[in-house]
């Protein structure tokens, strides 16, 4: 077994204990907390919805019914298509790809500005100030955004008190709340491999760029992006993966009447009490996911540990 | 030459809108947690006051508010996500230090394999991991029977500590990959030449040197579990995070108590943050000094004695201090002087609600229906269907 795996004998190499200590760590990792988990949930969303204590009995029993509740809506539905989760779905989807982008239109000046224009010590303080924020618990900054944008909330007040507006904007009914919370939520999940990444680039290449007449524009399209994609690509992988899983934004900050798709998850498993088909509409969620990865991945060619490091 | 001050100025610009975009909703939240009305509000401003920190407050219609201090569903929170936390640390940390030094040993064709493997939790959705753990839990509990396992598969804490370990233990094996990169190998093999064992090589070697690393991903890990929410909500059945506390309360119905709190975790952030940068430099400038002393002893004279300026210099950092401690004094003295802080302040502003709530109160009073006005007779809809029932001609034509 060893020569298989490892480049030395495994067992001579870190001494009896420490390997069984590595191995013990490493199985139990893999096996117990990642693989079987997601295994039993895939097996979950293949079977009815039963009590505990039918669980292998007759009515126990594999079936399709919660992929296609999803597809085609329940089976006394009027419509011929589930327009209310293909819906909350697609809506997911498309927003969060919106605010991957967006993220990505914030960050890149900035990223720039920090890796090439300012100079050391300015820089540290522009990181320092970036970290703060995101040590504070996701929920209270979509809080924070939600004493903003209720209907009572500060920019109404103040807008109203203006004189600008005589009532007040319904940010929240709107999700404009929602899709700014989610914006501040992950963006300094793309800063960071946005500025390592820009980083990296040897000034010496912008300024040949700039010398040969380029125009500025032109340097970032042809030589600074090009050097940044794997930050942009593992940037807007961590973006769109975490939003499209957000629960905490949507919980604070979601209008009462549209829905996230891990809020429809959380409905169908803790309210609804029907595991099985939260368990298959989280399969779809992670299929999604996965699929997103590997286009990624496919289309800039670069390799899944460039995405996260 | 002006294009440049332009793209300058716009630089500056966007700078400033992209921070106050950052940091303008936490400011304004923490005002809002020394405003004394029970909506964290800013513009109508009532009084300034500690209560939000301390006791909350019984509002004159009986709702109570709890405070930071007396809120004891935050408190059981708190040391549920502590003890989480102290759990998490305790299992990801060994599991992320074991897979990154085993990376190492895993021959080149298998790396990529085992290194997507162990990166794949970071990139499943939260969500996934806290449900996938619950219900494999659950069916193991149901298998089990009134044992161990029962009591453990139902126990929401457990549960919350595998859940959060499955992604966590990936921040940490990443840290530790980025330490070993730098590893110098033949430092252990030196050890072995000199006849220590496998076992202290790891003991005396490998550990001592990935010390840093073991600490920083300790510190992520207890943040990263102790903020966790996607997962935790999931995972942690009927028992309570803090940050599930927060959830429930936010969903209720908001109030300035979690100003409050977000507004400690704020300090606590910033003191963390100052101290973490005053260590990093004293540590640079102590290394910048000795390297310096390094140097001039290496050239034996002289040549390149740096004449060091002596005097006073006063930090950049001082003119905003000074300029923030201004601020507040003043802001201070004109709160106090508008009577603007202190219970007199709340009573007035509470009898004036009270006021507004009695007069309200009256109003519907005085708009309520008497039992013989709503009886019938002279007043409202009961006329219409009079007319109608009164008729002693309508439905003549069914009578046989």
């Amino acid at each position: 077994m060893n020569s298989y795996f490892f480049t030395q004998p495994f067992f001579k190499k870190n001494g009896r204990a420490i390997a069984i200590y590595f191995l013990v760590a490493i199985i139990f990792w893999f096996v117990f907390l990642v693989i079987i988990p997601q295994l039993y949930m895939l097996d979950l969303s293949f079977r009815t919805n039963v009590p505990p204590l039918e669980r292998g009995g007759p009515k126990d029993f594999y079936t399709f019914e919660h992929y296609q509740h999803f597809v085609f809506g329940s089976k006394t539905a009027q419509d011929a298509f589930n327009f209310v989760d293909l819906g909350v779905f697609g809506r997911t989807i498309l927003v969060s790809i919106f605010v991957t982008l967006a993220n990505l239109a914030f960050c890149y000046p900035i990223a720039f500005y920090i890796a090439k224009i300012a100079n050391p010590s300015t820089a540290r303080l522009l990181i320092v100030s970036l970290i703060i924020p995101f040590w504070i618990n996701e929920l209270l900054r979509s809080f924070a955004l939600r004493i903003l944008f209720a209907n009572e909330g500060v920019i109404n007040n103040v807008l109203t008190g203006i004189g600008i507006i005589d009532q007040g904007i319904l940010f929240i009914t709107y999700d404009i709340g929602l899709y700014t919370g989610l914006i501040y939520a992950y963006i300094l999940l793309m800063m960071f491999p946005l500025y390592n990444a820009i980083e990296s680039l040897d000034v010496n290449q912008i300024e040949a760029a700039k010398d040969l007449g380029s125009s500025t524009f032109r340097t970032h399209w042809r030589v600074v992006i090009p050097h940044a994609k794997p930050g942009i690509v593992s940037g807007c992988t961590m973006v769109f993966m975490l939003t499209v899983g957000a629960l905490a934004t949507p919980v604070v900050l979601s209008s009462p009447n549209t829905l996230w798709f891990p809020q429809l998850i959380y409905q169908w498993f803790n309210m609804n009490d029907n595991w099985s088909r939260g368990s298959a509409y989280s399969i779809i969620l992670l299929i999604i996911s996965v699929i997103f990865v590997l286009t990624m991945m496919r289309i800039f060619k670069v390799r899944i540990g460039e995405i996260i490091r | 030459m002006t294009s440049s001050h332009v793209m300058k100025f716009m630089m500056g610009l966007y700078l400033f809108i992209f921070f106050t975009y950052l940091f303008g909703p936490l400011i304004i939240m923490s005002f809002t947690a020394f405003n004394s009305a029970e909506f964290p509000a800013i513009t109508p401003w009532e009084c300034f006051t500690f209560r939000w920190f301390n006791e909350g407050k019984i509002a004159y219609d009986g709702q109570h508010l709890a405070g930071l201090f007396t809120d004891w569903r935050l408190h059981d929170g708190l040391i549920s996500s502590l003890i989480i936390g102290g759990g998490v640390v305790l299992l990801a940390v060994p599991i992320g230090m074991a897979a990154a030094i085993v990376l190492t040993q895993v021959k080149s064709q298998l790396r990529d394999i085992y290194y997507s493997i162990s990166i794949m939790p970071v990139l499943f959705p939260g969500v996934i991991i806290g449900i996938s753990t619950v219900v494999l839990w659950d069916r193991l509990a149901g298998l089990g029977g009134e044992g161990f396992i029962s009591e453990i598969g139902r126990n929401g804490i457990f549960l919350t500590i595998l859940a959060q370990t499955c992604f966590i233990s990936t921040y940490c094996f990443l840290i530790f990959v980025a330490r070993l990169q730098r590893f110098d190998q033949t430092q252990e093999e030196a050890a072995l030449d000199l006849g220590a064992s496998q076992t202290q090589v790891f003991f005396k070697i490998l550990i001592p040197y990935l010390a840093p690393a073991i600490a920083s991903a300790a510190v992520i890990a207890f943040l990263a579990s102790f903020e966790n929410y996607n997962t935790t909500v999931f995972s942690i059945l009927s028992d309570q995070t803090l940050t599930t506390v927060i959830a429930s309360k936010v969903r209720l119905g908001i109030s300035p108590a979690l100003s409050a709190l977000a507004l400690s975790i704020i300090a606590l952030t910033i003191i963390a943050a100052v101290t973490y940068e005053i260590l990093r430099r004293r540590e640079e400038k102590k290394y910048a000094l000795s390297q310096e002393k390094y140097v001039t002893e290496k050239a034996a004279i002289s040549r390149i004695d740096k004449d060091y300026k002596v005097g006073f210099k006063i930090p950049k950092g001082i003119v905003a201090i000074i300029l923030l401690v201004i601020l507040c004094s003043y802001g201070g003295t004109q709160i106090l002087k508008n009577d603007l802080y202190g219970q007199s302040c709340i009573d007035a502003a509470d009898k004036e609600k009270k006021s507004k709530f009695l007069d309200q109160l009256q109003v519907l009073e005085q708009n309520e229906l008497s039992d013989e006005e709503l009886g019938g007779g002279n007043l409202g809809g009961n006329l219409d269907y009079g007319d109608i029932f009164g008729d002693p001609n309508l439905f003549q034509d069914f009578a046989f």
